[in-house]
């Protein structure tokens, strides 16, 4: 640690294990020495300072972990440990020999497999490892793969024995996840450590990208130049769906969910505004088993019907190949050695943990001789049964898992747990030790053999006297610094490398899932946003003046607030609550069972905002982030909750937040698709909460309108416009011109209708299609309404309403909704899910034969 | 209309076959237009020694934009086809002409003792041994259950030669549940046809092969067809037919042996075979994805009809 001297031990005490910093003498390890230098040099306040900053970058670029049944909501913020795990130069040069080692054998086994199964012939792998495994996929056996290759990005997870020898605790064959993690880690630690992270002579990691996209690009069957190459994820909803968004953002690549590809004429096909546009390679994080419901999992809701039909005719590429899940039983460790040296003619260079099959007899006995020395894991991971350690088991629990492993043996795996090594983590302000599993990452590499990532994703346990790493057991991570002997070069993906692209300005590709988010991304913030300003003007009053004889215009706001909620979800607005009107601004901010409470406005927004990340900026990202720190109270009217004051102050903040938000879609994002729905989203909801404010006050003034007029100019954010125009004098003609009328004022509803026809305008329409759409048609019949409709008529009073400005308000209000549909129906409405003819067809025989024995 | 031609499997028998011809109509109608359609269908009949197979004709409306046939990891031919057209019906028609020699099966009490079989399946990595392993184990609609060992037990006492146990279950199982079509969906699941015992072919089926399995057995799961001859003096009714399903069992050296526990008997020249696999999933005559298409309602034809003719009209 920095306060010590760099030649003593960074840690204490040492925990049994391996060291990675320091050996069993206490003296660190001299390929340490530079970072511990470093460390020295910057001194524990700064780095505590800095990654106090850090952390917040992570927090405000979202990165999230998704925990299954996390009672806490599912999006775990990402957690890092700023000092890294080094691995000099010559181990990770063994290490890199024994993965590409492993990556070709486990090729080689799933092109047997899955071809003459000549393995299964000699006794090499039993077929109870392939027969029922879940994995095994017949619809693709014989399937010829591009290249030969099965494997485009393979990972094994590493573990160092105290012997000091790194052994494969699993192999990730599908679909591994964490690459994305591994960069996202590398990017925080050389912002935050620079000096470190040049001290040390890290290798770059973006050599490694470089070659995945190579490889995926190398499959596309046609259009190999500019292949689009798509990232498939199940959805939000995925522990990794941060990563997800951020690789395909980095590698630039269209995130899809199933629903956005369809394929016909056995090609796939990505659901754009414009049509339907050719995908050539799905890179997927979808596991095999849920891509096609037609061929393989028939409940899958996740996956492109035909799919496997489309590979079979060899028109799109998939990657991993599908079927490669196959090798994801932890069985097949315990035969690797042999396979190694039949397939490949070698010793298997880099070893498994090691394993005993149960399904072999031998294996059975050695497994129950020394269970509190093993886990014991399912042989298929598709049963998502947890593994389980003997030596934490109750001599009853562990009688019932020796029953459970008798009972059919060849469904358990045994795997000696390995006393971990252990490395420095930072905590509070000082280093402590953490056991640690590193995952390391393979790309296939065009015409042969692998790149291996020089890094990786380490994992540390959650607390000292925990041994399993697991990140969905709240472990955390480190960056993986692999050290390189000679100064490293710059190498970054970010510019295009080589070859020329063809410039555009359209990208008119917009998948037709993500601009119907965008459209509800654009409505959430505007709604957002609303909200808070109707809440603010009505605190606002509540604090400065409390009881509602002082404020004649709060009926009407509190009755606007009451519209605005959900039908079947009512906010009372009863005089009888006049007692204590705090009392009713707190659902309507709070009650997450509320859809329409401006906590749940928030969130539904952080959730459209997270599906669309890859096409939102950074900071509007952040934004949003920001936003979801929304604190709310157990119980808002106890003692405890907020004040007023604290809400006041919420609502400020919510307000300038929300602004940022708007102004960078205004101000960093180009008029194409992605602005013009998000855009068109905003205008519609920004107008039908004009409408609905002005009905809820204006339509029946009260006696004394002038302090109503007041608020609504401060709702509508026109206070400003109207004080320099006409000075104190409240006047509702002027009001009415300002908030309805005026198209210079960018707050009008006449202003929200004449950007609406213009984004409508702009929208992909088939070449030569001749006269308005009917989109147009229904945005111009709203627009020209509010157009025609005088000041002076619209604010004129007859009886007790003002007839005038209520039909108004009721024709365009009438007219956005079929508006909204319209556009629904024209770009969107591809996006009606598949599902499956469920009773195709029953084989109902006639039963017993009519004819009689025979 | 666009027939898809398939392989013709002429062989020549020693013992003249009988020859069916067999039209199976299967049409949907939706609610909705459907705008797009896709298929798989096991609806031809796979080459095997005792069947010749004519070419079938199939006939699909509207026209496929894509109608392609291979064969699947059991060796069934399959069709796959797409429809990219709105459409408020589907017509899927196959007509051939199959002739079916009697086989002639081993003595039930020649075959080998089942336990022998059944530790051999584990042990014998032969092309015969290791295709009958893959039948051994669990499927999509079929899981091995101690219950189902218990149900099977009685049948197989120690020693008992494979057939003759299988038969003696295969008797019990009609013995012992009714024929029921509305007691069951393709959707029940095989313990609860276990605890209601009731069902049709298929569950039948699916319940033999979850017994055979459980004792650690290899047995498949048969698709086709049954010529049912109407009581004398009554004449036969035109798509009173239907699909038809039972078991084939894996004896050793003494071969597969098919079993239909819906008539208790071992099947011969009136069971018309299409397709075998684990289970209905893997041979399931049409599944398809539909997009869009509201409410659909569907109807099944069959007609099997002996014939002197040699291919579909």
């Amino acid at each position: 640690m920095p306060d010590r001297p760099s030649d003593s031990p960074p840690v204490a005490p040492a925990p049994p294990g391996y060291g990675e910093s320091a050996g069993r003498d206490g003296v660190h390890r001299p390929h340490w020495t530079p970072l511990f230098d470093s460390l020295r040099d910057l001194g524990p306040p700064e780095l505590v300072r800095r990654w106090r900053e850090a952390k917040q970058l992570i927090r405000e670029n979202g990165v999230t972990y998704n925990v299954y049944g996390d009672p806490h909501g599912t999006a775990r913020p990402w957690q890092l440990d700023p000092i890294p795990l080094l691995i000099p130069t010559a181990e990770a040069a063994t290490l890199e020999r024994g993965l590409v080692q492993r990556g070709r054998l486990l090729e080689a086994v799933l092109a047997d497999l899955y071809g003459p199964q000549r393995l299964l012939k000699d006794g090499l792998v039993p077929p109870e490892l392939v027969f029922p495994n879940p994995g095994f996929l017949r619809p693709v056996h014989g399937m010829r793969v591009p290249a030969g290759r099965y494997l485009h990005l393979y990972a094994a997870n590493l573990g160092r024995g105290s012997d000091g020898r790194w052994r494969v605790l699993g192999d990730r064959t599908q679909a591994p996840s964490g690459a994305g993690y591994a960069l996202e880690n590398r990017i925080v630690m050389t912002r935050t450590l620079p000096e470190a992270f040049r001290d040390c002579k890290v290798q770059r990691l973006a050599p490694f990208f470089q070659a995945l996209r190579d490889t995926l690009r190398s499959l596309a069957p046609r259009n190999k130049d500019n292949p689009r190459v798509v990232l498939l994820t199940p959805g939000p909803y995925n522990e990794t769906y941060f990563e997800h968004a951020y690789l395909a953002r980095y590698l630039g690549y269209t995130l899809v969910e199933g629903g956005d590809l369809t394929v016909r004429d056995n090609r796939v096909y990505l659901k754009v505004l414009g049509g339907l546009q050719p995908v050539e390679v799905i890179f997927r994080r979808l596991d095999d088993d849920f891509c096609d419901p037609l061929e393989l999992r028939p409940d899958s809701f996740l996956g492109v019907p035909g799919l496997v039909h489309a590979v079979r005719s060899g028109n799109v590429a998939v990657a991993n190949a599908l079927g490669t899940g196959l090798l994801e039983t932890p069985a097949l460790a315990a035969f690797l050695p042999a396979l190694c040296r039949a397939l490949l003619g070698e010793e298997l260079a880099l070893g498994s943990a090691r394993t005993w099959w149960c399904g072999d007899p031998g294996s059975l006995r050695d497994v129950l001789d020394r269970l509190p020395d093993l886990v014991i894991k399912p042989t298929f991971p598709a049963s998502r049964l947890e593994p389980a350690f003997p030596a934490e088991l109750s001599a009853g629990q562990l009688a019932a898992l020796v029953e459970r492993i008798n009972h059919r043996p060849r469904d358990y795996v045994a795997q000696e747990r390995l006393d971990l090594s252990s490395s420095p983590v930072l905590e509070g302000d000082r280093l402590v030790s953490r056991k640690l599993v590193v995952r390391a990452y393979l790309a296939a590499q065009v015409g042969g053999g692998f790149a291996v990532m020089p890094g990786g994703l380490t994992r540390v346990s959650a607390s000292a006297d925990t041994t399993v790493v697991s990140m969905q057991r709240g472990g955390g991570s480190k960056d993986t610094w692999v050290l390189a002997e000679a100064e490293v070069g710059d190498f970054s993906l970010l510019p295009a490398p080589g070859g020329r692209v063809t410039l555009t300005r359209s990208g008119g590709d917009l998948p037709s899932r993500v601009a119907d988010n965008l459209f509800w991304l654009g409505r959430y913030a505007e709604r957002a946003e609303g909200l808070t300003r109707l809440l603010r003007g009505i605190v606002v009053r509540l604090t400065e003046r409390p009881g509602l004889a002082d404020c004649p215009e709060l009926p009407a706001l509190l009755k606007a607030l009451a519209d605005q909620a959900d039908p079947k979800w009512p906010r009372p607005i009863a005089a009888g609550a006049a007692a204590d009107p705090f009392a009713r601004v707190f659902p309507a901010v709070y009650d997450r069972a509320d859809p329409n409470s401006l906590v749940s406005v928030v969130a539904s927004l952080r959730l459209v905002a997270s599906v669309v990340r890859d096409l939102i900026s950074l900071d509007m990202w952040r934004v949003v982030n920001t936003l979801s720190d929304f604190p709310v109270p157990a119980d808002p009217a106890d003692d405890d909750g907020p004040t007023p004051a604290d809400l006041l102050d919420l609502l400020n903040r919510t307000v300038i937040t929300l602004a940022a938000f708007g102004g960078l879609a205004a101000e960093s994002m180009t008029r194409g698709d992605v602005w013009r729905f998000l855009d068109m989203g905003r205008k519609l909801e920004r107008s039908l909460h004009t409408i609905g404010l002005l009905k809820a006050t204006l339509v029946r003034p009260p006696a004394q309108e002038g302090p109503l007029l007041d608020a609504i100019l401060e709702v509508a954010d026109s206070a400003m416009t109207y004080r320099r125009r006409y000075r104190g004098s409240l006047r509702a003609e002027a009001v009415l011109d300002l908030v309805v009328e005026d198209e210079t004022n960018p707050r009008s509803l006449a202003a929200q209708l004449a950007a609406l026809a213009d984004d409508v305008d702009h929208l992909p329409r088939p070449a030569g299609s001749a006269g308005r759409a009917p989109e147009q048609r229904f945005a111009l019949a709203a627009l020209g309404s509010v157009r025609l409709a005088e000041p002076d008529r619209l604010a004129a009073v007859e009886g007790e309403t003002r007839p005038a400005l209520a039909e108004l308000l009721d024709h365009v209000g009438g007219w956005l909704p079929i508006l909204s549909d319209a556009i629904t129906q024209q770009y969107l409405s591809h996006l009606q899910t598949s599902r499956h003819l469920a009773t195709f067809e029953t084989p109902r025989s006639t039963g017993a034969d009519a004819g009689g024995r025979l | 209309m666009t027939p898809s031609q398939s392989q013709s499997q002429s062989q020549t028998f020693a013992v003249p076959a009988t020859r069916y011809r067999i039209v199976h109509v299967t049409t949907y109608e939706y609610t909705e237009p459907v705008s797009l359609c896709q298929n798989v269908a096991h609806l031809a009949a796979r080459p095997c020694t005792h069947q010749s197979n004519s070419s079938p004709v199939l006939s699909i409306s509207p026209e496929p934009a894509v109608i392609e046939e291979r064969v699947d990891y059991f060796g069934n031919p399959v069709h796959y086809f797409t429809i990219q057209e709105p459409h408020r019906q589907l017509t899927v028609r196959v007509d051939h002409v199959i002739g079916v020699a009697p086989r002639p099966s081993p003595g039930p009490t020649s075959t080998p003792a089942w336990e022998a079989v059944r530790d051999r399946l584990t042990t014998d990595r032969g092309a015969a041994w290791l295709d009958a392993a893959q039948f051994a184990f669990d499927s999509r609609y079929v899981a091995a259950h101690p219950r189902y060992a218990d149900f099977a037990r009685p049948s197989f006492p120690p020693g008992r030669p494979v057939l003759a146990a299988a038969l003696d279950l295969v008797h019990r199982v009609h013995a012992g549940f009714a024929f029921d079509p509305q007691a069951t969906t393709l959707a029940t699941p095989v313990l609860e046809v276990f605890e209601k015992r009731r069902g049709v072919c298929q569950d039948f089926a699916h319940l033999l092969l979850a017994c055979l399995r459980s004792l650690g057995l290899a047995a498949r799961y048969v698709s086709g067809y049954l010529c049912t001859v109407p009581p004398p003096g009554t004449p036969r009714l035109v798509g009173a037919d239907a699909t038809h399903a039972w078991v084939s069992l894996f004896c050793g050296d003494a071969g597969w042996v098919d079993l239909d526990p819906t008539n208790d008997q071992i099947p011969a020249d009136r069971h018309v075979l299409l397709a075998w696999g684990r289970d209905y999933d893997d041979v399931s005559p049409l599944k398809g994805v539909i997009l869009g298409g509201g409410q659909h309602r569907v109807k099944v034809s069959v007609d099997v009809t002996p014939t002197a003719d040699e291919s579909p009209a």
